[in-house]
């Protein structure tokens, strides 16, 4: 058995069937950790200034970029192991660079109040065996999490719901679309406008709170009623909730002081995104976002997207991670005008225009160590078969050695 | 016979509003092969309601082009199998939809990724290829 890294779910059932250095099939795994497992088609090859090089030699060209800068950046990380991601905030701190991670336009925001605990969160297997109330908010876990439903949330038997999904559990969808976790939630799909959550929030406090809602009553009625009778609830709060709710996230806390029976769960996709956040609060007391100067500086200004578009940083390296593809286009524009150095396991969009490429092994798959489950649960990763790809925390011990 | 131009040339301009969302099937071809075509046909895609197809004089498979404050792409539009009361059309996230994403975030540092508005039009020009969206790409 050996664990996928196709999503943050980090499911440790996988049997893999290995030949000719290549997982040829995989077994129990949903179609994007299948796709993870069995790898891209494109693997990255070493190179400077994207002639090829060998790995001794783009080590040696990314630590001059990197001593040379004058305010170095470290990104992605969402990707990497644990072990990698503590390498690679050592070598912030020895470089006063800064550093941070997918998180910051994602769910960096939520993570860092269940990490500040200011709500109430639970583990997948409390959900597996006690939650009859399920709320998938802004959340499409069909297509980001596959298996969330099936191995822990709606399908499974547990504990105390030896009944599973058919007498024992009530799942409903809020959402803006009719997206594949909402067909299953029949009866119990709430559509709300774009950018509608926060105002379909104060309509169910309204409706917790004895007042008549002003909004879609009889429906935020019936379901205010579902959630008062829930013994067990969870909310699992998608990146459509947290965009939506990001300048007033604190409804969202205002919402479950009313239900004492309910969890909040943040929905994450890259497998490692909430190691990260554990590991940099552990040693800085934030989740993203810092610069090392000696000190410890926490900002805003400091994340990937307002570094770009201010022009904050004159070297960047990117590790397990795709800017120029997950950012506006018109932020990514100053990527062209700095040295790039990419680390990953495959060519990607950033590292076409990298001036530094350094390939590195698929975690889980061509090396091992550790990364944190969506509910906070560290999980092992085992190295399937053996390759001569160096593993990302092999790399950074190197770079910072070179430094 | 050909195309009919005239249509492009009068083709009107709608605005429209977009959010992103997540697709098995394009994270999985993404797993696979980022610069592959399976991943341009399954991101350069624009679901909108029959009501918006209609309204607007567009057929499933139409290709479209979209134009923000902060970019311009040329996409497929398609219709949207579930009943979809309309007015909001669905891109999966890709480069395709950050091409149009706007930057300004209020230096809160998190764009609207699932809250855009664009003017849509019919387009007579093939898909916006990869490479047209990777500014600076470096030649070996
Ligand atoms: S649900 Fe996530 S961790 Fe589980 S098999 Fe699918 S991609 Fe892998």
């Amino acid at each position: 058995m050996v664990t996928c890294t196709g999503c943050a779910l980090l499911c440790d059932d996988i049997e893999v069937v290995v030949e000719n250095n290549r997982i040829k099939e995989t077994r129990n795994a949903c179609r994007r950790g299948a796709a993870r497992m069995k790898g891209c088609v494109n693997r990255l090859i070493p190179s400077i200034y994207q002639k090829p090089s060998d790995i001794d030699s783009s080590i040696k060209k990314a630590a001059e970029i990197l001593k040379n800068a004058k305010s170095p950046m470290l990104f992605g990380w969402s990707n990497s192991t644990c072990e990698a991601q503590v390498k690679g905030i050592g070598l912030a701190r020895k470089l006063n660079a800064i550093i941070d991670d997918t998180s910051s336009f994602c769910q960096g925001i939520l993570i860092e109040k269940v990490l500040q605990k200011k709500f109430r969160t639970c583990s997948l297997e409390d959900v597996r065996n006690r939650a009859d109330v399920l709320i998938y908010w802004g959340s499409d876990a069909q297509d980001s999490q596959p298996r969330h439903l099936s191995r822990f949330s709606y399908f499974p038997r547990g504990e105390t719901r030896q009944r599973g999904y058919e007498e024992d559990r009530v799942a409903i969808a809020i959402d803006v679309r009719e997206s594949n976790t909402a067909k299953i939630c029949k009866g119990h799909f709430y559509r709300i406008p774009l950018k509608g959550d926060r105002e379909f929030i104060l309509a169910l406090i309204d409706a917790l709170s004895g007042k008549v809602p002003s909004y879609d009553t009889k429906k935020i009625l019936e379901l205010a009623g579902i959630l008062k009778k829930a013994e067990f609830g969870a909310i699992f709060a998608g990146i459509g909730l947290t965009y939506s709710i990001k300048e007033d996230l604190v409804v969202l806390l205002t919402l479950v002081d009313l239900l004492p029976n309910f969890h909040i769960m943040p929905m994450v996709g890259h497998y490692n995104m909430r190691g990260f956040n554990e590991n940099l609060f552990r040693e800085t007391g934030f989740v993203n976002r810092v610069k090392f100067d000696g000190n410890v500086n926490h900002e805003d200004k400091y994340s990937i997207l307002e570094v770009l578009k201010e022009k904050r940083t004159d070297a960047l390296l990117v590790i397990g991670g795709d800017p120029l593809s997950s950012l506006p286009g018109t932020v990514v524009k100053h990527l062209s005008a700095i040295p790039v150095i990419c680390i990953d396991p495959c060519a990607t969009l950033t590292s076409k225009i990298a001036v530094v490429t350094i390939p590195c092994a698929v975690s889980g798959v061509e090396s091992d160590g550790t990364a944190v489950r969506m509910d906070g649960e560290t999980v092992k990763l085992s190295k399937v078969m053996e390759n001569n790809y160096l593993s990302d925390e092999k790399i950074l011990t190197r770079l910072m050695r070179a430094i | 016979m050909g195309m009919d131009l005239g249509k492009f040339l009068n083709s009107p301009e709608f605005e429209i509003r977009i959010t992103t969302y997540r697709d098995i099937f394009q994270v999985e071809a993404l797993e696979r092969d980022r610069f592959g075509e399976e991943y341009k046909k399954l991101s350069a895609t624009i679901m909108m309601s029959r009501n918006d197809l209609q309204k607007m004089g567009f057929k499933s498979g139409d290709r479209v082009r979209l134009t923000s404050n902060s970019g311009s792409v040329v996409v497929e539009a398609k219709e949207n199998k579930r009943d979809e009361p309309g007015g909001i059309a669905f891109m999966v996230n890709s480069p395709w939809s950050n091409a149009i994403v706007s930057g300004e975030t209020g230096g809160k540092g998190i764009p609207e990724f699932k809250n855009m508005t664009a003017k849509i039009s019919l387009a007579k020009e093939e898909v916006t290829p990869l490479e047209k969206l990777m500014p600076g790409m470096r030649q070996a």
